[in-house]
């Protein structure tokens, strides 16, 4: 059962210890605050990044070119069966009028359509899919489908797009990880020199029978408490820089392919909370336990 | 109460700190262990309180094999045996009183013990009245006194004192031993390892003399050299 007063006890421990160490406690927050901002700044940018390229890939369509002969009943059979297939998000039928009416709005001024007498555009249905990545097997699917003439889905260009997705989300994975395993590192060995500077009074603890949690869990609190301060002050930081920053970058560099404003923000400060908890808490746990002695 | 059987200990460096050491130390007693430096004495007082394990024989404290005792169980041991150092070792960022009260808190003491017992330590070793300093702001003599409460504070059994009078003046040395009789009046078991003569022919109470981690010689109300006096 949980012994309040025990936990009293620690949390008491806790802050004498930051009261009176201050310009320990101070460092340790201040590393912590400065290894979040740094990776703030990546997770966000990356953020954008995934952002911007979803809305890129996300605009490929493939549209089918119907023949002319194909009857209505036939169309609505081919509709509603795309409709149905679970990888197509919507499907939006064009008939070769609406189509011309379409051509005739964007060339007005430009060029003179009424000189042609028939109307050589096809029925089209648009397919948007779910996932972009489906386009080109549901294409050559499409194709093969009766009174289909063509389909169009910018076969080469989507591939590379896809492509390009792939490596740049794989790249940016691989940024964060290894940011992650440093930012983690420079935390972990500024609360392990802080413990350090501690382990005469482990040792004294132990001497006068505190067991082995008793050293342990006001350290393990101050590191929860430590992680979180700090990554609390990189955050507000990063807020600062954020609400400055990204309306002037997106008056004065709009040609830059980030989409700053449909980042979740308020999930990635509750991501760098989380590391800086975690961080703080295992860091503190394996120092101390370096110093504990069991003889 | 604290029985020593062929007690060996070789550091993993190959020192031997101790030879074959057999003693038997009944409850009450109050023995000084004698020597000059390197022969011993802390070593043996760190065996009592597990802070090493023999190498060879075994240790008993109040019928209790400290070689049966596992890693979860030193702490309870050690809240039976006080320890008190040459150095003091004294939480420096804590005041006299949360130097005391740790001793108290760490066994899981509620508030209103720790209210009622740190002050009645501090009042016995007579430091009460530097209860908020920090060990810095004290002397010699009386940071060994708030290091002498912290040990008192749980009510020990037995009281370790290595060199306890090693950094203090004779006067203040002769105060603290003064103290340390009192306490052992009172009924604990006092082992003080010592090279401080003037205090040990002073007071004539059990000598133990370690030579090369071995007993040469085991006296009561003996002095610190032979054939004196």
């Amino acid at each position: 059962m949980l012994d309040w007063g025990k936990v009293a006890f620690f949390w008491a421990e806790v802050a004498q210890n930051f009261t009176r160490n201050v310009a320990m406690a101070l460092t340790a927050i201040g590393t912590i605050a400065i290894s979040i901002v740094l990776l703030g700044v990546f997770l966000f940018l990356r953020a954008s990044f995934d952002t911007v390229m979803k809305s890129v890939v996300g605009q490929v369509v493939i549209a089918a070119y119907l023949r002319d002969d194909l009857k209505q009943p036939a169309i609505h059979h081919l509709t509603a069966m795309l409709q149905a297939d679970p990888r197509v998000d919507s499907v939006r039928f064009v008939s070769k009028k609406r189509a011309m009416m379409n051509l005739r709005q964007r060339l007005r001024g430009q060029m003179n359509l009424n000189v042609i007498n028939t109307n050589p555009l096809p029925n089209t249905i648009v397919v948007h899919p779910v996932d972009p990545a489906n386009v080109p097997p549901l294409a050559a699917e499409i194709k093969r489908q009766p009174g289909v003439d063509i389909v169009n889905y910018g076969s080469g260009v989507t591939e590379k797009l896809l492509r390009a997705e792939a490596v740049f989300s794989a790249v940016g994975l691989s940024i964060i990880v290894m940011l992650l395993i440093a930012t983690s590192l420079i935390m972990y060995n500024t609360i392990r020199l802080t413990v350090f500077a501690r382990q005469r009074e482990i040792r004294i603890m132990q001497l006068v029978g505190a067991t082995r949690w008793t050293v342990r869990w006001p350290f393990v609190f101050e590191g929860v408490l430590t992680g979180a301060i700090g990554a609390l002050i990189g955050i507000a930081a990063l807020f600062a820089a954020y609400r400055s920053l990204v309306p002037k970058l997106a008056v004065n560099v709009p040609f830059v392919p980030f989409s700053m404003s449909s980042v979740p923000v308020q999930h990635l400060a509750l991501e760098l909370v989380v590391v800086g908890i975690l961080v703080g808490m295992l860091s503190s746990m394996l120092s101390v336990s370096r110093y504990l002695q069991t003889a | 109460m604290i029985v020593f059987r062929d007690v060996s200990l070789v550091y993993p460096n190959g020192v031997h700190a101790l030879s074959d050491v057999s003693l038997s130390i009944t409850r009450g007693d109050f023995m000084f262990l004698v020597g000059s430096t390197g022969q011993g004495k802390t070593s043996l007082l760190k065996c009592i309180n597990r802070e090493v394990r023999p190498t060879e024989g075994e240790i008993t404290v109040e019928g209790q094999s400290l070689a049966e005792l596992r890693a979860g169980d030193i702490p309870f041991l050690r809240r039976k045996v006080g320890v008190v150092f040459q150095d003091f070792k004294l939480l420096h960022q804590k005041t006299v009183w949360e130097n005391v009260a740790y001793a108290l808190q760490v066994t899981g003491a509620g508030s209103r013990d720790v209210l009622r017992r740190v002050p009645r330590t501090l009042e016995l070793v007579g430091i009460a009245h530097k209860s908020k300093m920090f060990p810095q702001e004290l002397s010699g003599g009386e940071q060994q006194r708030a290091a002498i409460a912290r040990a008192l504070v749980n009510h020990p059994l037995i009281l370790l004192c290595d060199e306890p009078t090693g950094n203090l003046d004779p006067e203040t040395s002769s105060e603290i031993m003064a103290l340390l009789a009192r306490i052992n009046a009172k009924g604990t078991t006092m082992l003080v390892a010592t090279h401080n003569q003037a205090v040990v022919d002073r007071m004539r109470k059990r000598v133990v003399r370690l030579v090369n981690g071995r007993i040469t010689r085991d006296e009561e109300r003996g002095r610190y050299h032979v054939g004196l006096g």
